[in-house]
């Protein structure tokens, strides 16, 4: 059918306009066979299709290679508390506790310094009534991660601590409850530490708080992971909040928690875990090397 | 789906009669599933396998039996068959891990090793992620095989004739469950004629005097 209307149309052409000359039209212009369109072409380098790509017009936009920074928080705990020895524990004066105890005295001098400083850039701030301000905050902060409420958590943790309390949390069941406070918090130490340029001043202070409180841990199926809901703990921590001093709309944030260096180990997860070893040779047997695992130095680090 | 020798002609007609096929299955297949909407297993539910990883379930009371953990694993556009890949598949379903590995490494296929690497990730996976105890004390519950996104190539023939070959990719998908594997009993043929017997023993005419 396709042909003899092809073949009428070369014969009405002359026909119709006796002046041109005939155009000659191929008559099997349909396509009638599939050709798999990766046969045709031609393999091309790089330049050629950057050459073909701008004749025919298309613009590929520049690529910002950039990496974000952000300035609503510093990086980390600067000049950080060393708590005492035996806080909150049956202590013997051990040597360490006296160097702890006068590096406490050098370092409350500078604390006192920063918190002028802080009552400068913030005239609400006062060190009676922060305490019960920041316990607060570390308990909505908390609430919210339960929640996973991600808005809320952004505005009462920093973009530091972030991470650092979500990571592998995702599709984790968490649930924590606060009992109640053992001791009253207080303010132990702050630091007023500038970043970059002179003036930009961030404030950074650290909580004593002793409270109770009940944590579980429950895995992507439902089983427990970690605690137990129903046995309260007492727990001592060492809170640092900080707040860009010089932004007026800044707010005071949990930025990390410091962890002691004679803090108890925690408990192990229910679960067993396989250490890795040494790699043995064909002839050794594991028996014989006699292999200590290597426990962790005891070392002040701040989370 | 090979290459076939095929005229011009004859091409296009094929195209154009399996065009209106696939316009009529779909169409009976559209009013089947609006009828049988809960639980339809479209394509066996490949293309959110990736997706089955993250769910979470509710935390479990103490007086519940244990939830055991599920992993789900696949690999995209394997250069291989789908229907080669199908007997491997079929061969360690239903097997412990560790067997299904032994299996998969003494076979002379070239989708065993694939599966094999498949596995072990799927394995490094659970532990780590997935809070899984004991790497060994998983099965294998559901493992097959789907067609990839295929190249066209063409084939030449004599006389110049063509084909259209097919370069066939497949995927793969595993699924492993923690704990031992479900037995299945296994029914033999005197059981199936001692169960047809009775069959035929415990017919009766209704509605009679």
């Amino acid at each position: 059918m396709a042909t003899s209307i092809c073949r009428t149309l070369k014969y009405l052409q002359p026909t119709i306009c006796l002046n041109i000359k005939p155009v000659f039209v191929p008559i099997r212009t349909k396509k009638r066979y599939f050709i798999p369109p990766a046969v045709n072409v031609k393999q091309k380098s790089q330049s050629e299709q950057e050459t073909k790509a701008r004749a025919a017009g298309v613009v590929v936009r520049q690529q910002y290679i950039e990496r974000a920074i952000n300035i609503s928080c510093t990086a980390g705990i600067f000049d950080p508390y060393i708590p005492p020895e035996g806080d909150a524990r049956l202590s013997t004066l051990s040597k360490e506790g006296l160097k702890q105890r006068t590096e406490q005295l050098r370092q409350s001098a500078a604390s006192q310094l920063a918190f002028r400083k802080i009552k400068d850039h913030d005239n609400e701030f006062s060190t009676k009534e922060f305490p019960a301000l920041a316990q607060q905050i570390f308990i909505d902060a908390h609430a919210a991660l339960t929640q996973f409420n991600k808005e809320k958590l952004h505005s009462l943790v920093t973009e530091r601590c972030y991470p650092e309390m979500v990571r592998g949390n995702r599709y984790k069941t968490l649930r924590w409850r606060f009992i109640e406070s053992l001791e009253p918090p207080r303010v132990v130490h702050a630091r007023c530490p500038d970043m970059i340029s002179k003036g930009n001043l961030y404030g950074q202070v650290t909580l004593r708080v002793h409270s109770r409180q009940t944590l579980a841990i429950y895995d992507r199926f439902g089983r427990l992971m970690l605690g137990d809901e129903d046995e309260p703990r007492d727990v001592l921590e060492y809170l640092v909040l900080e707040r860009h001093l010089v932004n007026p709309y800044g707010r005071w944030r949990l930025h990390g928690k410091i962890v002691p260096a004679w803090a108890p180990p925690k408990d192990p997860i229910i679960k067993t875990v396989i250490i890795p070893g040494p790699t043995l040779k064909p002839e050794e047997a594991f028996e014989d090397l006699h292999y200590q695992v290597p426990k962790p130095k005891a070392v002040q680090w701040y989370k | 789906m090979a290459a076939s020798v095929v005229t011009w002609a004859g091409l296009a007609a094929f195209g154009r009669a399996c065009g209106s096929i696939r316009s009529r299955l779909l169409g009976s297949s559209s009013t089947l599933s609006q009828v049988s909407c809960l639980h339809t297993s479209t394509e066996l539910n490949s293309k959110h396998w990736e997706r089955k990883n993250l769910v979470v379930y509710p935390p479990q009371q103490k007086d519940e039996l244990r939830r055991p953990a599920e992993i789900y694993h696949c690999r995209r556009q394997i250069k291989y068959s789908k229907d080669k890949m199908w007997y491997l598949a079929k061969l360690i379903r239903g097997m412990t891990i560790d067997q299904a590995l032994t299996q998969l490494e003494f076979n002379d296929k070239k989708g065993a090793k694939i599966i094999k690497e498949v596995i072990l990730e799927a394995q490094d996976m659970a532990v780590r992620n997935h809070n899984v105890e004991y790497k060994s004390n998983l099965y294998i519950a559901e493992s097959f095989s789907g067609k990839g996104k295929y190249l066209k190539r063409i084939r030449y023939h004599g006389r110049g004739m063509f084909g259209i070959m097919d370069k066939v990719h497949c995927h793969y998908f595993v699924k492993l469950v923690e704990g031992v594997p479900p037995k299945v009993e296994q029914k033999t043929g005197f059981d199936q004629a001692k169960e047809y017997v009775e069959q035929l023993r415990n017919r009766t005419i209704i509605h009679s005097l």
